[in-house]
């Protein structure tokens, strides 16, 4: 009798477990459409408001303040940022040109185009690894910089990847502060805006530069000017985290340098994790981790003849092992 | 004194020295030489000005404390070399060290922040060998790029983008 009543438990369960799965895949389906939404979201209210504020960005030890303007004009951007304290810089971005101007240095640099503008298209992989390798929710909100703001987080499910927090204002979407935690609990980096004015009246010449274009007696420094020439560039990671799908691989040609450079992009769909592969002067480089740039870690390799430069939002056992698996395909 | 505990911030100490110079770090006049060439070595290197205030209770609580200072390891550190050697300038001296001693800090935080700066001179003091393309070339592809939108350039208006060199020598 009991044994005949487990028999036919287990067929229910068999039954059933199809439509659990479906059910399973369904939910996970589901909280991927919001992970994505919410960064479409987010990622449209950056582009299309208008807004000025001051943020407060702090890494390690350090804390610097800024003031940013952001205008969309008959679907064009400008935005310019200022710094505050320290060394005055200023970086202005202008229909997808962008020009950072260091004065005590007399130095401009300028990036033609940006990605962003095809953003947001994430592909379907790493719309997916959102998921897969983050605990994604949206927990109570919380007042940042005068707003009512959602907190969103990205909690990763191995020790690959950094968690993130992100605080987006409830009623317009806009990001109101970020922070990125290591695996220790630690917050590594962090932006936060301490006033911001959403849909404010934005003058045009409140988005241009101090300077003009190109001051006189400035150096001006072109960044990438050669672009990148979209294909295979014969080398391979082998041992590419879990999670991270590639997204872009071809040359570069900085300026000034007469060998292309190979640029391989992985992403988790949250962050980025590039590979540059150049043939290795020889000048003593020191090699391995190198100082981190906030929530970046920068790894550097000899693979033979060749220099392999790693850098990404990620933690450095992430980023080492991506510089240590570069191989020729 | 003041040579010494500058030489101790750059590594450049002989190891029996080092203990020497670290018992003297418990005199207030010794302890605010090192807190100033700290303030001024950060300022000059573009950093935020840390708010230390060196008490005579900081002192008293050091002179309590065991030791806990050990020199670093030598870093080829050309910024911080030079901001040492311009410490050596009276004016500057007075200028950022009057910065300094205006800044109210907690006592325990200023300890820790001043340790903590040590170390992060340690590893700041390198300059960096990565490209500044490099760097700029990365952020078009981070997603984080669309999410925050000029974040990521945050990184950027600190002092690296200038720095950092254009190509390798």
């Amino acid at each position: 009798m009991r044994a005949q009543r487990n028999a036919q438990r287990r067929v229910q369960a068999r039954a059933l477990a199809p439509l659990v799965l479906g059910l399973w895949l369904a939910a996970a389906a589901a909280r991927a459409e919001d992970a994505t939404q919410w960064i479409a979201r987010v990622a449209q209210a950056a582009r299309q408001l208008n807004y000025a504020g001051t943020i407060v960005y702090q890494r390690g030890n350090r804390v610097e303040t800024s003031r940013i303007v952001h205008l969309s004009e008959g679907g064009k951007e400008y935005e310019k940022l200022v710094s505050l304290d320290g060394p005055a810089r200023e970086v202005v971005r202008s229909q997808g040109e962008v020009r950072l101007y260091f004065p005590d240095a007399k130095i401009v640099r300028v990036e033609p185009r940006t990605f962003r503008n095809a953003f947001p298209s994430l592909s379907p992989e790493q719309q997916k690894s959102l998921t897969q390798y983050y605990d994604f929710r949206i927990v109570a909100g919380e007042r940042v910089g005068g707003h009512a703001a959602d907190i969103v987080v990205f909690e990763p499910k191995d020790g690959l990847r950094y968690g993130h927090r992100f605080w987006s204002d409830s009623a317009t979407g806009l990001l109101l502060k970020a922070r990125v935690i290591n695996e220790r609990g630690e917050v590594v980096e962090q932006f936060s805006f301490t006033d911001l004015q959403v849909n404010a009246k934005i003058d045009k010449a409140m988005v241009e530069p101090s300077w003009p274009a190109v001051p006189p007696d400035w150096q001006v420094k072109e960044t990438s000017a050669g672009d990148v020439a979209v294909n295979d560039t014969g080398w391979v990671v082998n041992r590419v985290p879990p999670g991270f799908t590639k997204i872009m691989e071809g040359f570069r040609k900085p300026r000034g340098r007469r060998n292309p450079v190979a640029h391989i992009v992985y992403s988790d769909g949250l962050v980025a994790i590039s590979v540059f592969i150049e043939p290795f002067s020889t000048a003593p480089v020191p090699t391995g981790m190198q100082p981190p740039q906030g929530g970046l870690n920068i790894y550097m390799a000899k693979q033979d003849d060749n220099l392999v430069t790693v850098m990404g939002e990620a933690p450095g056992a992430t980023v080492r092992q991506i510089g240590n698996s570069v191989a020729r395909r | 004194m003041n040579e010494k505990i500058s030489r101790l911030m750059d590594g450049d100490l002989e190891t029996h020295e080092v203990d020497d110079v670290c018992a003297g770090l418990t005199r207030p006049e010794a302890l605010s030489t090192w807190t100033c060439y700290h303030v001024i070595g950060e300022s000059l290197r573009g950093s935020v000005v840390v708010g230390i205030r060196v008490s005579a209770r900081v002192a008293a609580r050091l002179a309590a404390e065991p030791t806990v200072l050990a020199p670093r390891p030598r870093a080829s550190a050309t910024p911080a070399t030079w901001a040492f050697a311009a410490a050596a300038t009276v004016a500057a001296v007075s200028v950022v060290g009057w910065t300094a001693m205006s800044l109210v800090g907690e006592p325990p935080a200023a300890m820790a922040k001043a340790r903590e700066t040590t170390v992060a001179s340690a590893v700041r003091g390198r300059p960096s060998n990565v490209p500044a393309d490099y760097l700029l070339a990365h952020q078009e592809y981070a997603p984080a790029m669309a999410i925050q939108g000029m974040g990521p350039y945050l990184r950027a208006v600190g002092t690296q983008a200038a720095d950092a060199p254009d190509d390798r020598p």
